[in-house]
């Protein structure tokens, strides 16, 4: 008769009954098939076809399965079998670790909850700095094969001006390098984004437009979104073509992505355009920064640029353009400089006037896309993933310690596990799995994280400009890194509690009972050094974040030269909106004297240039000095002002006069110079009455008069020379009113608004603000800096002191019987909270001790950056470092408070 | 004997009731109650036992009959089940539904007069 008891046994293998469960029904169901065979054999069937027939009964494994109640199934299966020592296939033994690694989390739903947290915040800010870093630096410009494009840009051979200054190229040069260059395929050339006025239906818009040569957008190898970019022949000839293609970001924001859009006319600069195609989207020009709304045809300069800069097209000495080469087949980025650096000399030669002392440089177009902002940024991009980097650190030191304090509890079982003949490395990769599915929860929130604080960044853009900068994209790549950096991070914080577990001496273990006796010093001290370096890596981030802000508010008590507490400026371009020389001229006297008689209205005077924004011109003349060569040639701020200027702006005039009614066309040509200017180039005589002849002009000047020197293009920079010339004899079509107000100058923009609006409704004013914002804006980006660090410095500080109040307590808890002695031979309560204190304590002074000597190093390093404090700003250091004890001592408080109530009864009890 | 097996739907619709109707009155082992649910059919309804053996372990777990393990000389243990208080009260009432069903049933269809 056949073993039905086997082979029932085996039938049931496969469903993991619980052991009861299996033997009872395997009892049953075998007296059952053997009373079954019996009464077949009885009834005259052969053995066989019995045992056949009985067979029978089983097949239905399924509905055993399903009919079987949960109960009765094991749910406590474990991931290593029992003396399973085989190597087992691959996928089964991840499939089993997984279920398990999930089981144990769902065991210990706090420990996960903060230890995902924890890691989801490191992840997270590393998500947002990789964001920042992939939109700006990785991948900034979606044109096709940006490692065959090239940007050219006009550098001076001697070095006069300041080093690496690259200037824009002539049209003509354009035209030449074009012609004459063989390495590249095709050469196109872009202005950088400039303010034009737009009329769509009645209301004037600021928005910025580039002027781009016919081949740009093929050059580029980009496709419109929508209907078509320029013909040749629209770039042709000088005002043939009023066509224009509008930004896709434009086509949305302003025209509520209308699908009538082509061949809709736009007014721009009060001259009628056909819109014949939408850019694609995401493309926002060539500069990683700042983008324009729209691109025009490179012939429509004169038609639509300023009134200094219509000869663009034919004056070879007026920079306007960046080039944009496409390599050809095979050349190399080194060969076609060679070449152009050829074409720039004979150009030199042909055209000594426009172009001594200049050449080209061809550099990469993704080096070309930050402008001159590229150091900055590749600094603040470093720091950044530098500090998000080190959060990271603190995050996972912080989770491995958490894994550690939980290996202790998990010893006897990893133990008998061992004893039964699991494979040590086999035992690794199960603790790996966990800790790696809890690094891939944690990228879960993580990148959650992250999206929330690019969507937070993202809304710190200025609103005016929203639309020009750009956009934090959050593209496969992004999803990529948290995904790697969640395993990695997975990996880090996992291998050594695995490695640790897994060595362990498997009968030492056994030995003990469950409460582990007095600590393991081991342990303990691995935790601490992990604790201690999260300690110094939160100091150094608070440092950092510290000596940032406080170089930030150096910043802002810089004194630029001038007042910007009662000071609103408007922006108004009359030349844009059709205005005639005559026209504008009133239009300037008639604003000066309604505006300045308005409520409230101190003093109001016209200037040409922003503050912080101003250009400088190259070539400044003075006479009775010796020529001088073009590339020594002088270079300052020139400001073209209206009367009432230096009082409006509180710049203070230290000799001779200030500008006056009869500073007129037909009077003698004069100029104010500043202090600076005037040490420079007359040193030891008094400029007042010598003459100076601008770039460009060809009459000179008379120096009437000697202004202080202010700040002209950043704060604080070092003192620059400029030159005033009054608006009466020198006219330009844009100008910027500077409105002095009695009181708080947000109080006088609607009355100025009106007062404008009055004079003409046609004219846009968008742009205005106050002096204060001038400064805020132009402190934006350390703004941003200083808020990053400021953040990051907390979270690294919060995750410390969780880190280190977690590790406390659990310290404490394996303590308990020793302090429970303590308690019971007479120490206080007192006594027994120093004892744990003076643990904590001395952890987080290392940490300090190790944090300060690196930020010293640090600060070192980032002087250069820091305004007005030193990087071993002892304020800084002190300061940082005092808020850190504190969060810590308060961290290592409770645990010892909590030490100093244990009940010595229980905890000898328990032990 | 009936010409056409029951639908199996209705099988497992009435197979608690026929397992409590056995035990109702005396305690019997696994293969005693399938031998006399494939006699009293008439060969019509069969339990085999991975249907069989779930079922008496839920209707065991739901306390309608309990299990015992009993030892006889020169034999096997077999386990016994017996009704539970519980499980003839779940008797009366599957009793009473299955009569009012049959009855619906009939009625509706016309069985009866046919």
């Amino acid at each position: 008769m056949p073993d039905w008891n086997t082979i029932v046994r085996e039938r049931l293998g496969p469903l993991r009954l619980t052991a009861i469960a299996e033997s009872d029904l395997t009892e049953e169901i075998a007296q059952h098939l053997e009373d079954h065979y019996r009464e077949l054999c009885g009834a005259g069937a052969s053995e066989e076809q019995a045992c056949q027939k009985t067979l029978a009964e089983l097949d239905d494994m399924y509905a055993l399965r399903a009919a079987l109640e949960r109960s009765q199934r094991m749910t406590k299966y474990d991931a290593v079998p029992v003396g399973d020592v085989r190597p087992g296939n691959f996928m089964q033994d991840l499939w089993r670790d997984l279920r398990y690694a999930v089981r144990t989390m769902r065991k210990t739903p706090v420990f996960t909850a903060v230890a995902a947290l924890t890691l989801a915040l490191g992840i997270g800010a590393n998500t947002a700095v990789f964001t920042i870093i992939n939109t700006l630096l990785l991948n900034p410009l979606p044109v096709e094969k940006i490692s065959g494009l090239a940007a050219l840009n006009t550098n001076l051979t001697k070095k006069a001006a300041q080093s690496g200054d690259l200037q824009a190229i002539s049209f003509l040069n354009l035209k030449d390098f074009r012609e004459r260059t063989r390495a590249f395929g095709s050469v196109a050339g872009h202005s950088s984004p400039m303010a034009i006025t737009m009329i769509d239906k009645v209301e004037p818009h600021r928005v910025f437009m580039e002027l781009v040569t016919s081949n740009y957008f093929n050059t580029l190898g980009i496709h419109p979104f929508l209907g078509r970019f320029f013909l040749p022949d629209e770039d042709a000839k000088p005002g043939a073509g009023a066509v224009v293609v509008l930004g896709y970001a434009a086509w949305q924001s302003r025209f509520g992505g209308a699908s009538d859009i082509l061949g809709r006319t736009i007014k721009l600069n009060n001259i009628p355009f056909t819109v014949v195609g939408i850019g694609p989207k995401g493309f926002k020009g060539l500069y990683a920064v700042f983008g324009p709304d729209l691109w025009i045809p490179s012939m429509m300069a004169e038609q639509i640029l300023p009134a200094e800069q219509r000869k663009a097209l034919s004056d070879r000495a007026m920079p306007l353009f960046t080039g944009i080469g496409r390599l050809g087949a095979g050349v190399s980025l080194a060969k076609s400089q060679a070449e152009m650096k050829i074409v720039a000399a004979a150009l030199e030669k042909e055209y000594p006037d426009a172009n001594q002392g200049q050449s080209v440089t061809v550099r990469p177009l993704t080096e070309a896309a930050y402008g001159p902002e590229r150091q900055p940024l590749l600094f603040g991009g470093a720091l950044l993933v530098a500090i998000a980097g080190f959060v990271l650190l603190i995050a996972c030191s912080n989770v491995a310690n958490l894994l550690l304090a939980r290996a202790a509890v998990r010893r006897q079982e990893i133990a008998v596990r061992i004893a039964l003949g699991a494979g040590r490395r086999r035992l690794i990769r199960q603790l790996l799995t966990e800790s790696v599915l809890l690094g891939l929860l944690s990228g879960v929130l993580g990148f959650l994280f992250g999206y929330g604080g690019c969507w937070v960044l993202s809304s710190l853009r200025p609103a005016e400009y929203a639309q020009n900068l750009a956009d934090l994209r959050i593209d496969p790549a992004v999803f990529g890194f948290a995904f790697v950096v969640a395993i990695l991070t997975g990996l880090i914080f996992g291998i050594v509690p695995a490695l640790r577990s897994s060595r362990m001496s498997v009968s030492e273990v056994l030995k003990e009972e469950t409460r582990i006796v007095g600590r393991s010093r081991g342990r303990l001290s691995l935790a601490n050094t992990l604790l201690a370096s999260q300690v110094a890596v939160s100091l150094v981030l608070l440092v950092v974040a510290a000596l940032f802000l406080r170089s930030l508010q150096h910043e802002y008590t810089i004194d630029p030269g001038y007042q910007t507490k009662q000071l609103a400026l408007f922006m108004l371009y009359p030349g844009q909106a059709g205005y005639d020389r005559t026209r504008t001229e009133q239009f300037y006297k008639q604003a000066r004297d309604r505006v300045a008689a308005a409520p409230g209205i101190a003093s109001v005077s016209w200037a040409s240039n922003l503050p912080l924004w101003s250009r400088k011109e190259t070539g400044v003349v003075i006479e009775g000095q010796a020529q001088r060569k073009k590339s020594e040639a002088i270079s300052t701020v020139v400001n073209t002002v209206d009367l009432n200027y230096f009082p409006t702006l509180g710049i203070p005039l230290l000799e001779g006069r200030d500008f006056t009614q009869e500073d007129r066309d037909i009077s003698i040509p004069v100029a104010i110079i500043n202090d600076t200017m005037a040490a420079e180039y007359w040193p030891k005589q008094d400029p007042l009455g010598k003459r100076l002849q601008l770039p460009g002009s060809k009459e000179f000047l008379q120096i009437v008069g000697i202004a202080k020197t202010a700040n002209y293009q950043t704060l604080g920079e070092p003192p620059q020379p400029c030159v005033y010339i009054p608006l009466r004899q020198n006219f330009s079509d844009g100008m910027i009113l500077y409105v002095r107000s009695a009181r708080n100058p947000s109080t006088i923009l609607a009355a100025v608004q009106s007062e404008i609006h009055n004079i003409d409704p046609g004219l846009p004013l968008e742009d205005f603000r106050t002096g204060t914002k001038v400064i805020d804006q132009a402190l934006w980006w350390s703004k941003i800096g200083v808020s990053l660090l400021g953040v990051f410095g907390l979270l690294a500080l919060g995750l410390a002191s969780v880190g280190l109040y977690g590790i406390m307590a659990y310290s404490v808890n394996q303590r308990r019987r020793e302090i429970g002695v303590r308690m019971a031979m007479g120490a206080g309560q007192g006594s027994v909270s120093l004892l744990v204190l003076r643990q904590g304590i001395a952890v987080v002074l290392s940490g300090v001790a190790m944090g300060v000597g690196l930020a010293f190093l640090l600060g070192r390093a980032l002087s250069r950056f820091l305004y007005g404090v030193s990087g071993s700003d002892l304020l800084s250091i002190g300061s940082a470092s005092l808020v850190l004890l504190v969060v810590a001592l308060v961290a290592c408080y409770l645990p010892a408070r909590s030490a100093s109530r244990v009940d010595p009864l229980v905890a000898l009890r328990e032990g | 004997m009936i010409s056409t097996p029951p639908d199996p739907e209705w099988k497992k619709g009435s197979a608690e009731l026929l397992v409590l109707s056995l035990l109702e009155d005396q305690p019997r082992h696994g293969y005693d109650i399938s031998k006399l649910i494939q006699i009293r059919s008439g060969g019509a309804l069969q339990f085999h036992v991975t249907s069989l053996y779930p079922l008496l372990h839920r209707l065991e777990e739901e306390g309608a009959i309990q299990g015992r393990w009993v030892e006889k000389a020169e034999q096997r243990r077999r386990r016994y089940y017996s009704l539970t208080p519980l499980g003839r009260k779940v008797l009366r009432e599957k009793q009473k539904s299955w009569k009012d069903f049959v009855a619906v049933i009939s009625r509706l269809t016309g069985i009866e007069n046919a």
